[in-house]
C-alpha cells in the first residue's frame, strides 16, 4: 500500500476487518439480553401484581445502588488519591492490598459477615439495608479504586505541579484539579460498581431486601412465573443501559486538555503525621473489612471442618474456566471497545451500551436468555442436547454476554488517553484497520486490558448462577461448590471452597496489579 | 476423570500475557483444551440425574448405586427452579434421565411442565407410603422434613406453641422472626393450609403471624434458630433438618444456640405436622430409563435407607427404617396427611396470599 492512497480510498475499498469483527462480537454479548427483552415483550407474563413487584424493587435497587455505589466510589477514589498522589507510611504496600477485596464475592461476605455478627452475637450486627450498602461499598471499592489509580497515575505532572505552585493545599488539589480529570476514570470505575450491586442476589436475599434482582427470583421461583421473571429482568437490562447512556454522554462532555501521554514520577504529597496515620488508618480499614475480616472467618471455619481434597478438582476447573472464559471475553471486548473508539457517528458507540447491558442483569437471567435461544436453535433442529461441548460453549457465550462490559470499560478508558493522532498518523503512513489495531490500539492500551484480564478472570472466577445451570455433569466449580453448602446452610463446608475462590482469586490480582505498574514505568 | 492441571497453567499464562494480537491461535486452543477436559468419554454405564439436593450423603447413596449395579451417577446440582428451565430448553434431547429436589412443589412444576413420565413399579408402591409421592407416579419421595416451631426454652412454654395458629395470637406480639416467603418450604407450608382449610383461612393466618413480626423477613432457617436464640424473638418456625444438624455442629457456637431454644412438632391434637419430602422422577424424555427407574428403587430400599439415615438429619421415607439416634430420641409424631401434589397446586396462590399480606 502507497502513501498516496488516502485513508478515505483504503476504507472504501474493502470493509474494515475489526469494525466486522467489532459487529460479531456485539452480537455474540448482546444476544441473550436481547433474547430476554424479546421473549418478555413476546410472552405473556399472567400475574396481576407484577407492577407492584417491579415498582418496589425499583426503590430498593435504586437505594441500594446510591448507598453503596456512594460508599465505594468515596472509597475507592478516596484511597486512589491517597496512594497515588500522597506519601505516608505504608503507602507502597497499601497501593497492592487496596484491590484484595476483588476477590471477594458479595454473596461470600455476605454469608461470612452475616454468620460472624448475627444478631445478638454482636453488638454492630450486619444485616438489612445497610449491611448490603456496606458489604458492596467495602466489596466493590476496588473497581472504583483500579480505575481511578490508573487515571491519577496518567495525570499530566505538569497541572498538578502548576497547582502546586500556586499554593494549592493538598485537599485543594484532590477537589479541583485531580478530581475533576480523573473523573472518566472514576465514572467507569463507579459504573461497574453500580452495575454489580444491580444485578447482585446472593447478598440482597440474604438480607432480605426488595430489589429488582430478588424480584426476578420471587417471580420465577415463588410465583412460578419465569415469563413475570423476564419482564423484570428487561426493566433492569433497559435501566442499565439508559445509565450506561447517561454516563457515557456526561463524560463525553467533560472532556479536559493537557493529558500528557509522557509519563514521570509523579510528585507525592508528604502528609505529616497525624494526616498520614489517618491515612493508613483509612487504607487499612478498607483492606480489614473488605478483605481481611472476612477472610479470617472463613478460614476459621474452614479449619473447624476441613474437606480439602473434595476441592481440588473444582478449584482445577475453576482456574481452567475463569481463564479460558476470560481470555475468550476480553478477546471481544477489546473489539468492541477498539471499534468505537474510532467510531465518529453516534450510532458507531452504540456496541458499547448493546455489550454493557448483560451485566446489570443477574446471571441467572442472562443464562435464562442464552438457554431460550439455544432452545430455540434445537427446535430448528440446529443443534441436539447440551452435552459437554454444547453446554460449555453456552456457558461461554453467558460469560461474555455477562461480562463484555466489565472488559470494555477499562480498555476504552485506556484508549480514551490515547490522541486521535496516533490513529491518523498510523493511517497516513498507510497502516490498515488491523494493522493500526495490533501496532498501536493494543500496545498503548496494554495496561487496561490487563486491568480488564484481571477483571474478568476474578469475575468468572467468582461468577455462580450461569456456572450453576450451563455446566456440563459431573463438573464442579469452588462457586458452585461453595453455593452447595451455602444453599444447604452449611457455612462450615462452604468455607473452604469459598475462602480458596478468595487466594485463587488473589493471585492475578497481584500479579496483574504489579504488572500494570511495570508496564507504565517501562512505558517513560 | 481427566487431568486439567497442565491445561490449567497453560491457560492461566495466556491470560495473563497481554499482547493478545498474535495469540488468536492460543485461544482458540485453549477452548479446545477445556472441552477434552470435561467428562463423558470412554464408560457409558451410566445415568443422569438433575438433582436440586447438595449434600454429601449423596454422594454416597450415588457410589452405594454403582458398587449394586455397575452404574454411574453423573450428577448436576443445580437450583430446582433452574434445572427445570433447562431441562425445558433442552425438550427430547436433554441428557437428564432423573430429576431430585428437595420439595415437592418444585416437583410439581417438572410433572406440570410435562417434563416427568408415570412410573409405578411394585418396589416404588410397597416402599413409599401413600402420602409422601405422586398420585399418578409422576414422582416418588425418598427421605423427608418435618416443619417445627422453635422457642426460646426461658421464654415459652412448649405448650405454648402446641399449633400454627398459637403463632398467630396475642401472646406472640413482636416475638415472631420467619424466613422469607420466597422459601420453597414457606410456600409449602401455606400451601398444605390451604388445601386442608382454605385460601381465606390461610390468608388470616398468614397475616396474623405477620402482625406478630419481631422484624422483616430474613435470613436462612438456621438464622432464625440463631434470632430465637439470641431473644430477638420468642419462637420461629423452621425445617427439622436444620435444628438437628446445628446441634450436630463441630462449631460450638452453633451448639450452644441449640442449647438456648426447644423445639415442638406442632398440631399434633389436630391436623398433623406439615411434612415435605425429597423425591425424584424419571424424566419424559430418558435416554436411560430403565437405569433411571432402577436408581428411583434403589433409593427407597433397604440399602440406601438405613445408609442415608445416620448420614443426614432427614427422616427415611419408610416408617419401618429407624431414623438417626438424635431424631428417634425426638419421639414418633403425627404427620399431616394430605396429597403431596396439593402443594405444587396451591403453590402460586401462597405465594400471592403471602404477598397481600406483607409477608416478603
Amino acid at each position: 500500500m502507497s502513501l498516496a492512497a488516502s485513508p478515505a480510498d483504503t476504507r472504501a475499498l474493502r470493509p474494515d476487518g475489526v469494525a466486522v469483527a467489532a459487529a460479531i462480537a456485539t452480537l455474540i454479548c448482546a444476544a441473550p439480553a436481547i433474547a430476554v427483552i424479546a421473549l418478555a415483550v413476546t410472552r405473556d407474563a399472567g400475574a396481576e401484581f407484577g407492577a407492584a413487584l417491579i415498582r418496589e424493587g425499583a426503590i430498593g435497587t435504586l437505594s441500594l445502588v446510591l448507598a453503596g455505589g456512594a460508599g465505594a466510589i468515596a472509597f475507592g477514589a478516596g484511597a486512589a488519591w491517597l496512594v497515588t498522589l500522597c506519601k505516608f507510611p505504608g503507602r507502597g504496600v497499601f497501593e497492592w492490598l487496596l484491590v484484595i477485596p476483588l476477590a471477594a464475592p458479595s454473596y461470600i461476605l455476605a454469608y461470612a459477615y452475616a454468620s460472624m455478627t448475627w444478631a445478638g452475637g454482636s453488638p454492630f450486627p450486619v444485616q438489612g439495608f445497610w449491611g448490603a450498602a456496606f458489604i458492596y461499598a467495602v466489596g466493590l471499592y476496588p473497581y472504583v479504586y483500579l480505575a481511578a489509580r490508573a487515571a491519577f497515575a496518567s495525570q499530566s505532572a505538569c497541572a498538578l505541579e502548576a497547582a502546586r505552585m500556586l499554593g494549592a493545599s493538598p485537599s485543594r488539589m484532590f477537589w479541583r484539579i485531580a478530581l475533576p480529570l480523573a473523573r472518566p476514570g472514576i465514572a467507569a470505575g463507579a459504573a461497574l460498581a453500580c452495575m454489580e450491586i444491580a444485578a447482585d442476589y446472593g447478598a440482597a436475599q440474604h438480607f432480605g431486601l426488595s430489589t429488582l434482582s430478588t424480584a426476578v427470583f420471587r417471580a420465577w421461583y415463588a410465583h412460578g412465573a419465569p415469563a413475570l421473571a423476564l419482564q423484570i429482568s428487561a426493566v433492569l437490562l433497559v435501566a442499565a443501559m439508559v445509565f450506561l447512556f447517561v454516563e457515557r454522554s456526561a463524560r463525553g462532555r467533560a472532556s479536559y486538555a493537557g493529558g500528557s501521554s509522557r509519563w514521570r514520577p509523579l510528585p507525592r504529597y508528604d502528609l505529616n503525621a497525624v494526616a498520614g496515620g489517618s491515612a493508613a488508618v483509612f487504607c487499612a480499614a478498607l483492606i480489614v473489612f473488605g478483605a481481611l475480616l472476612p477472610l479470617l472467618w472463613l478460614g476459621r471455619l474452614a479449619l473447624l471442618h476441613a474437606n480439602v481434597q473434595d476441592i481440588v478438582q473444582p478449584f482445577v476447573n475453576s482456574i481452567v474456566l475463569s481463564g479460558s472464559g476470560a481470555a475468550l471475553t476480553l478477546s471481544l471486548a477489546a473489539a468492541i471497545a477498539v471499534a468505537a473508539r474510532r467510531a465518529t457517528t453516534g450510532w458507531g458507540k452504540s456496541p458499547l451500551f448493546a455489550a454493557g447491558m448483560g451485566y446489570a442483569a443477574p446471571g441467572a437471567v442472562v443464562a435464562l436468555g442464552a438457554l431460550s435461544l439455544f432452545g430455540l436453535a434445537r427446535e430448528a433442529g440446529w443443534v441436539g442436547g447440551l452435552g459437554a461441548g454444547l453446554s460449555l460453549a453456552a456457558l461461554f457465550w453467558t460469560y461474555a454476554a455477562r461480562f463484555a462490559s466489565a472488559g470494555v470499560g477499562p480498555i476504552d478508558a485506556g484508549l480514551s488517553r490515547l490522541s486521535k493522532g496516533f490513529d491518523a498518523s498510523a493511517r497516513t503512513l498507510g497502516a490498515g484497520p488491523w494493522r493500526r489495531f495490533v501496532e498501536v490500539d493494543l500496545p498503548i492500551a496494554a495496561p487496561s486490558l490487563a486491568a480488564a484480564a484481571l477483571i474478568l478472570f476474578v469475575e468468572i472466577l467468582k461468577e455462580l448462577p450461569a456456572t450453576l445451570i450451563l455446566r456440563p455433569f459431573n463438573f464442579d466449580t469452588l462457586a458452585v461448590k461453595a453455593y452447595s453448602y451455602a444453599s444447604d446452610e452449611r457455612l462450615l463446608e462452604a468455607a473452604a471452597p469459598a475462602l480458596l475462590i478468595f487466594l485463587a482469586g488473589l493471585a492475578p490480582i497481584i500479579i496483574l496489579a504489579r504488572t500494570i505498574e511495570r508496564r507504565r514505568a517501562g512505558a517513560a | 476423570m481427566c487431568n486439567c492441571e497442565p491445561f490449567a497453567s497453560f491457560i492461566l499464562e495466556a491470560t495473563l500475557s497481554f499482547s493478545l494480537s498474535r495469540r488468536g491461535l492460543v485461544l482458540g486452543a485453549s477452548a479446545t483444551a477445556l472441552a477434552a477436559c470435561t467428562p463423558g468419554g470412554g464408560e457409558d454405564n451410566y445415568v443422569n440425574v438433575y438433582t436440586a439436593r447438595h449434600y454429601d450423603a449423596d454422594r454416597a447413596l450415588y457410589a452405594g448405586f454403582q458398587e449394586a449395579t455397575g452404574v454411574e451417577v453423573r450428577a448436576l446440582t443445580g437450583s430446582a427452579e433452574q434445572l427445570l428451565e433447562r431441562l425445558r430448553a433442552e425438550g427430547e434431547a436433554s441428557e437428564a434421565d432423573v430429576f431430585v429436589s428437595a420439595d415437592a412443589g418444585n416437583l410439581w412444576k417438572v410433572k406440570e411442565a410435562g417434563l416427568f413420565q408415570n412410573v409405578v413399579t411394585p418396589a416404588l408402591e410397597q416402599n413409599v407410603p401413600q402420602h409422601l409421592r405422586d398420585p399418578e407416579g409422576a414422582f416418588w419421595g425418598f427421605t423427608k422434613r418435618a416443619r417445627i416451631i422453635v422457642y426460646r426454652k426461658d421464654a415459652v412454654r412448649p405448650e405454648e406453641v402446641a399449633t400454627m395458629d398459637a403463632l398467630g395470637t396475642a401472646r406472640f406480639r413482636n416475638q415472631i422472626v420467619m424466613r422469607s416467603s420466597s422459601n420453597t418450604y414457606q410456600l409449602s407450608t401455606l400451601a398444605a393450609r390451604i388445601e386442608r382449610l382454605g385460601a381465606e383461612n390461610a390468608k388470616a393466618w398468614a397475616g396474623a403471624v405477620r402482625g406478630n413480626f419481631a422484624r422483616d423477613p430474613q435470613g436462612s432457617d438456621s438464622d432464625q434458630i440463631k434470632a430465637v436464640a439470641a431473644g430477638e424473638a420468642q419462637a420461629s418456625v423452621c425445617n427439622h433438618y436444620y435444628y438437628f444438624r446445628m446441634m450436630r455442629s463441630e462449631d460450638a457456637a452453633d451448639r450452644d444456640v441449640i442449647g438456648k431454644v426447644g423445639f415442638a412438632f406442632p398440631d399434633q391434637a389436630g391436623a398433623g405436622t406439615h411434612v415435605n419430602i425429597s423425591g425424584g422422577g424419571v424424566t419424559a424424555h430418558a435416554k436411560r430409563r430403565e437405569r433411571a427407574v432402577q436408581f428411583l428403587e434403589y433409593l427407597v430400599s433397604d440399602a440406601a435407607q438405613t445408609m442415608l439415615a445416620p448420614l443426614n438429619t432427614e427422616f427415611p421415607i419408610r416408617p419401618q427404617i429407624a431414623p438417626a439416634p438424635d431424631l428417634a430420641a425426638a419421639g414418633a409424631f403425627k404427620e399431616e396427611n394430605i396429597p403431596l401434589d396439593a402443594l405444587g397446586r396451591h403453590q402460586a396462590e401462597a405465594a400471592r396470599i403471602f404477598e397481600e399480606v406483607g409477608w416478603s
